[in-house]
């Protein structure tokens, strides 16, 4: 696996150069994300975590190309600039509920985006048939979305997701809502995906064992309205293994981006509407 | 064996039988009047007597209703469909829609009757005034219910407004759109027999008219059966459709 610190001289897979998001006018004006410069090698897992409302989904949203950033910033995907909504098809986007279509069975679930893109739906459900045992979800094609665990439908979820072929993949607390033995198996399991079928990710999180245990870089997002705080590359070696988050190199990881971390989280607390 | 037979005995179909047991009992019983309710008995031999007559005119009624049914509900959906699509739609035809369902449907029926004269269209058409309101209105309240999170994703596909509307608004829709059309069904049956009150030779709203006119009290009691019957099969076609093909709900 290669340190993505070692490549700086590649053209980031995505940048944002100054970007702002601001709502309403002036004098009411609510500034939910405010100039974030960030930048994301090719193949790199980049965790982005702060407190809560700090504008991360709006930072999520813009990505996406479902919001536009304000005219002061800009984002760039393999070094292009993107205008607006011009970034919508082009990156994975997983949001934090599973979204799962109640009437569609897991496959045709899986197939959605693949369905959307046009592909004939025979070849769909192929390509997303041979995927299910390595999903976890072998057996369960003709099941429907009420019929499946909360760790199921997410990584039905994931396996949409995967199969909207992109490099970039932005997942939203994904597993933000499984519980913490559910959720330590699909954090291990998803390093497994990511290892094999290397795409870029940015993932958000409110968990920093998560952050760290997944990322080569921890994003720190400060309170609203939202910037980047610091950034913190990981080394911890890859294959990483549960036990990873006992040694003494993680908890030095852990108590550094604890302390900002909770810094900002009071700052939301002791915010005093104007 | 048991299991069954209770099962059987909380079933609609039993529900019908002890309807008729109690008519059957309590018109003896308590020495009922045949004005106001004549023996069961009366009223099915009253049935039998007339059974090719009734036979023809629960046909006639039931055309009547499943076209003005199905006009209303294509008519009810593609307004539905409008007015979601369209605030200037929805602001424009709404109230004119809801104006118009205050109208007696007596009177918008000898509108209707000049129009299209002793026809079935004029049945049709009545019975489809009745069932496309609360089409139209159950299906713009089911595309409101699509979630702007879903919406969201599809569109992070790329996808396009057809592909939206066909993949994701109309099947969280559909769910609401059985309910305006289980409504429907009553009322079509309701606008077909008021229809049939304007003048017409079969019908079950010609020989309920008739009825009354001679005061034939058991064959009255009779079609009350028979349009009983028939609204409750329509409906129960209904409900199969929607187990079988419409059994989410939205989240």
């Amino acid at each position: 696996m290669p340190d993505p610190t070692t490549v700086p001289a590649a053209t980031p897979h995505l940048q944002l150069v100054n970007v702002w998001k601001r709502f309403g006018e002036e004098p009411q004006q609510t500034i939910a994300v405010r100039n974030v410069d960030l930048s994301i090698e090719p193949g790199a897992f980049v965790t982005l975590i702060g407190p809560s409302g700090c504008g991360k989904s709006t930072l999520f949203s813009m990505i996406a190309g479902l919001l536009p950033p304000d005219s002061d910033g800009s984002l760039l995907l393999k070094g292009k600039v993107q205008q607006d909504g011009a970034m919508l098809g082009k990156i994975a986007f997983m949001p934090q509920r599973d979204l799962l279509f109640p009437w569609r069975t897991v496959l045709d679930n899986a197939t959605l985006a693949l369905e959307v893109e046009g592909m004939p739906r025979r070849k769909a459900r192929a390509k997303a048939e041979a995927l299910f045992p390595e999903f976890g979800l072998g057996g369960f094609e003709q099941h429907y979305p009420h019929q499946l665990s909360g760790g199921m439908r997410q990584r039905v979820a994931l396996m949409r997701t995967f199969l909207f072929e992109r490099d970039l993949i932005l997942l939203d607390e994904p597993f933000g809502a499984l519980d913490a033995l559910t959720r330590s198996m699909m954090q291990r399991w998803l390093l497994d995906i990511w290892a094999k079928h290397r795409r870029t990710v940015l993932f958000i999180t409110h968990d920093i064992d998560e952050a760290i245990f997944l990322g080569d870089k921890v994003v720190v997002m400060t309170a609203r309205p939202g910037t980047i705080k610091c950034e913190e590359v990981i080394t911890l070696p890859r294959p990483r293994d549960p036990g990873v988050v006992t040694t003494p190199e993680f908890m030095a990881i852990k108590k550094e981006l604890l302390a900002v971390v909770e810094e900002e989280s009071l700052k939301t607390f002791a915010a005093v509407p104007a | 064996m048991s299991m069954s037979l209770s099962a059987l005995a909380r079933s609609p179909v039993a529900s019908i039988v002890y309807v008729a047991i109690a008519w059957l009992v309590l018109v003896p019983l308590f020495r009922i009047e045949p004005r106001y309710l004549p023996p069961l008995p009366v009223v099915i031999a009253d049935g039998i007597s007339v059974w090719p007559d009734l036979v023809a005119g629960f046909w006639r009624t039931l055309i009547e209703t499943v076209l003005g049914f199905l006009a209303g509900v294509a008519l009810g959906v593609g307004f539905g469909i409008a007015f979601s699509a369209s605030r200037i739609m929805e602001r424009a035809f709404l109230p004119i829609f809801v104006a118009l369902q205050t109208i007696p449907v007596i009177a918008f029926g000898a509108i209707v009757v000049i129009w299209f004269g002793n026809t079935i269209m004029a049945k049709v058409v009545i019975a489809l005034y009745l069932a496309f309101f609360p089409v139209a209105v159950n299906t713009l309240r089911g595309l409101e219910l699509v979630d702007p999170q879903r919406i969201a994703l599809m569109k992070s596909f790329g996808a396009s407004r057809l592909q939206l509307f066909l993949k994701l608004a109309l099947p969280t829709a559909l769910p609401n759109i059985l309910i305006g059309m289980k409504l429907a069904v009553a009322l079509s049956l309701a606008g077909a027999i008021v229809g049939e009150w304007f003048g017409d030779t079969v019908g079950l709203g010609v020989m309920l008219l008739q009825a009354l006119y001679f005061e034939q009290i058991p064959r009255v009691w009779m079609l009350i059966i028979a349009c009983g019957a028939m609204g409750t099969l329509l409906y129960g076609a209904l409900s199969l459709l929607e187990r079988r093909f419409v059994w989410w709900r939205a989240d």
